[in-house]
């Protein structure tokens, strides 16, 4: 299990925990899910990489307690 | 193991913990839960940062210890329960340590049974916990609580030692976090604690030995009085009130809430940096709901924070999952599957490799054993009888299968088998297609085309189904393909521009017979649609004998190129030598050398028979007019060894001399009378003939003999056309003057040439051009012959001067002058004396040094140079062709340079200079430019008065003045 932090700066902070064999598109629906915005809305972003929806976690080697970028479309 | 220890660590500062708060109910202090609260959060958070504080603390306590002893166990123990969160190895030794300690102190444990129900209650508390799921041992569980319980005995601490800690404690929570701890200092803080474990043991068991004094003595008189009775209120299990139960159970329901805060707070981010946060089991439920699988929280073993009571209890958890082999969650969700051991696995399966491989190896083994090595010893091999013996049988049984075979053949044979067979063969044979049923098939390529010993495979050409007549063709597809090629590459030779006509397309085929070609057959194919023709033959009709046909005309077409045919067979084989036999040498021809002929006596044998006049074809003066044939026979009349150039002048000398006398002989026996039409048209020589020197040559010209000279044909052939009209012999009257006696003066000048002694005219190339320009000169001939023959016309010397110079110059007295020309001998005595072309290469050689070496040029003296002697001269000429000097030369080059030419009046002006420059030239000497003299001259033979008078102010009569002129003009 790793934990996740995502940040708009905007207000919105969220800490997730989940699997490192998650996809991405399943931590959108967590995210979605304490967030409060749908899921397919949400874009995730490290720098400028945006996480597509079918890679994993750990492909992606995100690791526990790495924080990325939240961003809406 | 260390994880083990941890979870039996962690309980025990469970127990501790709830112990000490149940201590506190009882206590029945009012603060006593608020501060316990906060206690427990501090705690929880700043875990880290209380290690150095206590540490200090710590010191301080034993500082106190040594002041004030029955304190300092309680105090201790709260360090240590503080402390002990963060490192779990030696706390383990501590934890033994106190077990020893309790077991020791077991013996002397005066209220037993206060403990149990303690431990009772405890149990319950943990039946509660849902996180905890697995008990220690009955006999762990003892242990610890009776070690808590003798430490909560005597550990109660004076009230100012609680408020001094818990102000310690306030003091904490106040203060900023320090940095993070680098393992090194835990390793210190490590050995420090080993230390102070040593030393607490020591004062415990002092403590004991002090205790177990007092214990002797009553419990009144001992001097933590007023503390005993305390403890007493607060742990005696009747003095447990109702109000006391019920903030018990206040406090453990805020202990639950107080762990459930811890299970949120275990993660690598700081609380104070997270945003919104689920637990786990929220996450799990959450993940339930969209279709995903649980969290794997049992493997992380990455979590940096085992240490913290919640990931131990978590870790407990999942050891209970193990235990029991089906466990649901709080909310009765979930049923893990336990993780399989990576490492069992991993062992099972290297057995089951080398299960494998045992297996693998006695299955070689096994096929190994039965193969015969070469050094083992075989029976059957090494008995020889027994070897000759199964060799035997090999031949006898071959022997029988061969008998056999034949046998079955005799059998045929007597039933006619083999007959029958034969003959179906034969038949078989005779269905087949052969070249008898090929016969009269057309071919449509070349005979020659098919080489000697090359098979062919032709098949039948695709053709017209209702075109029967032309029958069935056989052709090869490779082969009409090269044909289709060949058409191709000829036609791609053609030029475009002459529209397929070929000049040099060839006339005549191999043989010699000209090529039949239609009008323009190219367009054949397009025009009709018929395919040209072409070559074919048909099999079975005398090709053999065409072939024949063909190589004779071959041979004979070779013959006549005259070529030498010959054949490999006829030429037998010889040893070679490197000398000639007699036989060879003899065949051998000897180069004939060529013989000079020296001077010959000329006989009168040797020269050409002289042929009647009357049947002889005497050249007609209009050659034109001649026919061509007419010349064939005269040709044939001369004799081939007479030879039209001679060196030998002599000879030819002596020739002419001879011909001539027969000419003469032969006129004097001639009858005078003549037709004379007749005679004009016979007589009338070449007219160069006549005017040509000793090197020609005489063949009959008025009885048949015609003299040739090839620089005067040659020259005949020039003249003939611009001397026609200017000779005058185009009139018939002309003709009718040549006659014989001028035959006769022709005669005599050749006789005058002859004897000529300065006549040294050999050669053909010494031509006097004189002569030869005025070749048809007929009515000057007679008169002057001689003159003509050396000189022409001399100037009359009487007649003027300029006749006296032109003769100075002709004869050479007066050198002409060359055209003003600066020539290089006119110039010679300007051209340095001591200086060379050669010099001056010299000197800049040495000047330019090794520099230019490339460039500076022949090293070789350049032989040529030494009569290489340039005339230069620079002219320049304007644009009317006028010689300019060297003024006028640079303005004009200078006007065309810079592209400006001068002004109008300066044009004028130079206009009108060489207007006067030309009067001045072509103005005659003997007057004045204004010709006054002419004037004067007109004027008196007007008034016929050797005088002029000039009308004036002075008589004068002599002087003539130009203004008098002027105006007498």
């Amino acid at each position: 299990m790793i934990e996740i932090t995502c940040n708009d700066r905007l207000g919105k902070k969220v800490r997730v925990k989940c699997n490192p064999d998650d996809t991405i598109g399943d931590l959108k629906k967590l995210i979605a899910a304490q967030t409060g915005t749908k899921h397919e809305k949400i874009v995730l972003k490290k720098w400028y990489t945006i996480y597509k929806d079918p890679i994993r976690l750990s492909d992606y080697e995100i690791h526990d307690g790495m924080n990325l970028e939240l961003y809406y479309q | 193991m260390g994880s083990s220890s941890g979870k039996k660590h962690k309980k025990e500062k469970k127990h501790s913990h709830r112990s000490r708060s149940r201590e506190r109910q009882q206590r029945g202090t009012d603060d006593d839960v608020t501060l316990d609260l906060t206690d427990d959060s501090t705690s929880t958070r700043h875990r880290h940062h209380k290690h150095k504080k206590h540490k200090e603390h710590r010191h301080k306590h034993h500082k106190q210890k040594e002041r004030e002893r029955p304190s300092e166990v309680i105090s201790l123990e709260e360090s240590d329960s503080d402390s002990s969160d963060c490192v779990e190895v030696p706390i383990e030794q501590v934890a033994k340590a106190r077990v020893r300690e309790s077991s020791a102190k077991e013996r002397d444990v005066p209220t037993r049974e206060r403990e149990i129900e303690l431990v009772r209650e405890r149990d319950t508390s943990a039946r509660e916990a849902p996180i905890r799921k697995r008990e220690p041992s009955a006999r762990e569980r003892e242990q610890a609580t009776r070690e808590r319980d003798t430490h909560v005995r005597d550990r109660e601490p004076p009230a100012r030692e609680r408020e001094l800690s818990t102000r310690d404690r306030d003091h904490e929570i106040t203060a900023p976090p320090p940095p993070q701890i680098s393992k090194h200092l835990d390793y210190e803080r490590e050995r420090r604690r080993e230390r102070e474990i040593e030393r607490e043991r020591e004062s415990r068991k002092r403590a004991v030995k002090e205790r177990e004094r007092g214990r002797g003595n009553s419990r009144s008189q001992s001097p933590i009085a007023p503390h005993q009775a305390h403890r007493q209120r607060s742990h005696s299990p009747k003095g447990e009130t109702s109000a006391g139960r019920k903030r018990g159970n206040r406090e453990r329901e805020s202990g639950r809430e107080r762990e459930r805060v811890r299970s949120r707070s275990h993660s690598p981010i700081p609380e104070n940096g997270a945003g919104d946060v689920l637990s786990i089991a929220e996450t799990n439920k959450l993940r339930a709901k969209l279709g995903l699988k649980p969290l794997e929280v049992d493997t992380g073993s990455t979590k940096p924070a085992s240490a913290s009571g919640d990931s131990q209890q978590d870790s407990k958890r999942t050891g209970a999952d193990k235990d029991l082999s089906s466990y649901k969650d709080e909310w009765g969700e979930f049923l893990h599957k336990p993780a399989d051991n990576i490492k069992e696995k991993k062992e099972a399966e290297k057995l089951r490799e080398k299960l494998k491989q045992r297996k693998e190896k006695r299955f070689l083994e096994e096929r190994l054993a039965r193969i015969r090595t070469l050094g083992e010893s075989d029976e059957e091999t090494d008995n020889v009888a027994k070897w000759v013996d199964r060799n035997k049988r090999v031949v006898n049984e071959r022997e029988e299968a061969l008998r056999k075979a034949k046998e079955l053949e005799e059998l045929d044979e007597a039933f006619g088998v083999a007959e029958i067979m034969e003959e179906e063969k034969k038949k078989a044979r005779q269905l087949a297609y052969n070249d008898r049923n090929l016969k009269g098939l057309r071919v449509e390529h070349d005979m020659d085309d098919f080489g000697e010993g090359r098979t062919v495979i032709l098949t039948l050409k695709d053709q017209d189904v209702l075109n029967e007549e032309e029958g069935d063709t056989l052709v090869n597809v490779n082969m009409l393909d090269d044909e289709r090629y060949k058409k191709n590459v000829s036609n791609k030779k053609l030029n475009p521009l002459s529209y397929g006509y070929n000049v040099y397309e060839e006339q005549y085929d191999e043989l010699g017979n000209p090529i039949e070609r239609a009008i323009l057959e190219k367009y054949d194919e397009d025009i009709e649609g018929k395919p040209q023709k072409r070559k074919n033959f048909v099999i079975g009709e005398n090709v053999e004998e065409e072939r024949e046909h063909r190589r004779k005309l071959l041979e004979i077409k070779t013959k006549l190129a005259g070529k030498r045919l010959e054949t490999l067979e006829d030429t037998h084989l010889k040893l070679a030598s490197d000398t000639f036999s007699v036989q060879e040498l003899a065949t051998f021809k000897k180069p004939k050398k060529k013989v000079k002929k020296l001077r010959q006596k000329l006989k009168a044998e040797d020269l050409e028979p002289i042929e009647e006049p009357g049947s002889s074809n005497l050249g007609s003066r209009n050659r034109s007019h001649r026919h061509p044939d007419e010349d064939v026979p005269m040709k044939d009349e001369t004799k081939p060894e007479i030879k039209l150039e001679h060196d030998d002048d002599d000879l030819e000398r002596v020739l002419s001399k001879a011909r001539k006398l027969k000419q003469k002989e032969n006129i004097i026996k001639k009858p005078l009378p003549l037709d004379v039409a007749s005679l004009t048209h016979n007589v009338k020589p070449e007219p160069v003939d006549e005017t040509s020197g000793s090197g020609e040559i005489v063949l009959g010209s008025a009885d048949s003999n015609i003299v040739l000279n090839a620089t005067a044909e040659f020259c005949r052939t020039l003249g003939d056309i611009p001397t026609y009209g200017m000779a005058g012999n185009r009139n018939e009257d002309s003709n009718d003057m040549m006659d014989f006696d001028r035959d006769e003066a022709l005669d005599e000048h050749m006789d005058t040439n002859m004897d000529e002694p300065t006549l040294n005219h050999g050669t053909w190339n010494s031509v006097n051009p004189d002569e030869v320009m005025q070749p048809a000169d007929l009515d000057n001939l007679g008169d002057d012959v001689e003159e003509r023959a050396i000189l022409d016309e001399e100037p009359d010397v009487g007649a003027g001067v300029a006749n006296a110079l032109r003769l100075a110059l002709s004869k050479g007295y007066l050198e002409k002058e060359e055209k003003n020309r600066p020539s290089n001998t006119k110039m010679a005595h300007l051209q340095a004396k001591n200086y060379s072309i050669e010099d001056k290469a010299a000197g800049e050689d040495d000047k330019i040094g090794r520099r230019d070496r490339f460039h500076a040029g022949p090293i070789m003296e350049f032989k040529d140079k030494e009569t290489f002697k340039p005339n230069v001269k620079l002219d320049y000429i304007d644009d009317n062709g006028r010689i300019l000097n060297l003024k006028e030369a640079f303005r004009y080059l200078s006007h065309k340079f810079h592209g400006k030419g001068p002004g109008k009046n300066k044009i004028e002006k130079r206009l009108k200079k060489m207007e006067q420059d030309g009067l001045m030239k072509t103005m005659s000497s003997t007057d004045t430019p204004l010709c006054t003299l002419t004037m004067l001259q007109q004027k008196q033979k007007e008034t016929k008065t050797p005088y002029v008078v000039l009308s004036g102010s002075n008589k004068t009569t002599a002087g003539v003045s130009g203004a008098s002129i002027s105006k007498f003009k």
